[in-house]
């Protein structure tokens, strides 16, 4: 037994469902990271987002960069963020003030900024667009190790030099906490 | 219990909610609905960088800034006509996107890294990762 392509009573393809949930759970784990107050579940809310951005990824025929996206952001990036907010957490610490006294204008200001980016998003005729299509993941080997070969190197430099600066930003100046 | 039947209903219409933009701008195959995904998440990304106290939170909201500009890129490439291909080497457009995106990735991490540090390090000082208190050129 086959499903049809479309769901039965409404009529909508099963892709635009699927794409609908994603971006749903995206949009709705992303404002749980701006607006809760406790930290941790802001880092977690992010993960979920992440994830739903992956499927997204996936939709739009990119599947090697959902793949990277589940394992640089979910798996690195997400365990790096709760790692530093288990470090900077502090008992003292105010956790009752998450906003600043500018949120207000921020909240204006964002909305502002949505409603004139749909404005011109509305408003232009994309004209020559194609079909949709997936990207085929030799395809993107063969373009990273051709015409993007000197960008890779060159990110793989600035890697370096992020984990060397990294490592001794964040290391613990020896003998100063013994004086404090 | 009433507590988590309550958020979890309150969750599902908010995701149905949200859900419904994306069937509303044309579904999983047209450039519009990324693009305002995109753009949404990057006003929520805008709100949190400018609103939260927290250096951490706002380190998060970087991070969603930059995925929404990850969408817009991912979003513009797989609707790229085939024509658009390098003429020397008849590359993929659709490959470069994606290669574009894992760049910025690999950008967003490396900064992810030497944010996180630079934070630390001052929390060592300051003691608070609050940045309305970080005001020593206030003196």
């Amino acid at each position: 037994m086959t499903l049809p392509s479309t769901v039965p009573i409404l009529g909508i393809p099963w892709a635009d469902i699927l794409f609908a949930l994603f971006a749903g759970t995206m949009l709705a784990s992303g404002l749980a990271v701006v607006v809760m107050r406790d930290i941790i579940r802001c880092g977690l809310a992010m993960m979920v987002c992440f994830g739903a951005l992956a499927g997204i990824y996936v939709m739009a025929g990119a599947p090697l960069v959902g793949a990277a996206q589940v394992l640089v952001y979910i798996g690195a990036i997400s365990v790096l963020v709760l790692f530093a907010i288990m470090l900077t957490q502090t008992k003292t610490a105010p956790t009752r003030l998450a906003f600043q006294t500018q949120a207000i204008p921020a909240a204006i200001a964002s909305v502002v900024l949505v409603v004139v980016v749909l404005l011109a998003i509305g408003s232009t005729a994309w004209g020559a667009t194609a079909d949709q299509r997936a990207t085929d993941t030799s395809a993107v080997a063969t373009v990273l190790f051709s015409d993007w070969v000197l960008p890779f190197e060159v990110v793989g430099v600035l890697l370096l030099a992020a984990v060397i600066g990294g490592v001794f930003l964040a290391k613990r100046e020896r003998g100063k906490d013994v004086l404090e | 219990m009433i507590r988590v039947i309550g958020g979890t209903i309150l969750a599902s219409i908010v995701i149905v909610t949200l859900g419904l933009i994306g069937i509303a701008t044309g579904g999983s195959r047209s450039l519009s609905s990324y693009l305002t995904l995109a753009s949404i998440l990057f006003a929520i990304g805008m709100f949190g960088f400018l609103a939260r106290r927290n250096a951490i939170s706002m380190l998060m909201s970087i991070e969603l800034m930059l995925n929404a500009v990850n969408l817009v890129i991912i979003g513009f490439a797989s609707f790229l006509p085939d024509a658009s291909a390098n003429p020397q080497t008849g590359a993929n457009p659709h490959a470069s996107g994606s290669v574009i995106a894992l760049l910025v990735m690999a950008v967003a991490a490396a900064e992810a890294t030497v944010g996180l540090s630079i934070i630390l390090a001052i929390f060592r000082n300051k003691k608070t990762p609050l940045v309305d208190e970080y005001d020593a050129m206030r003196q």
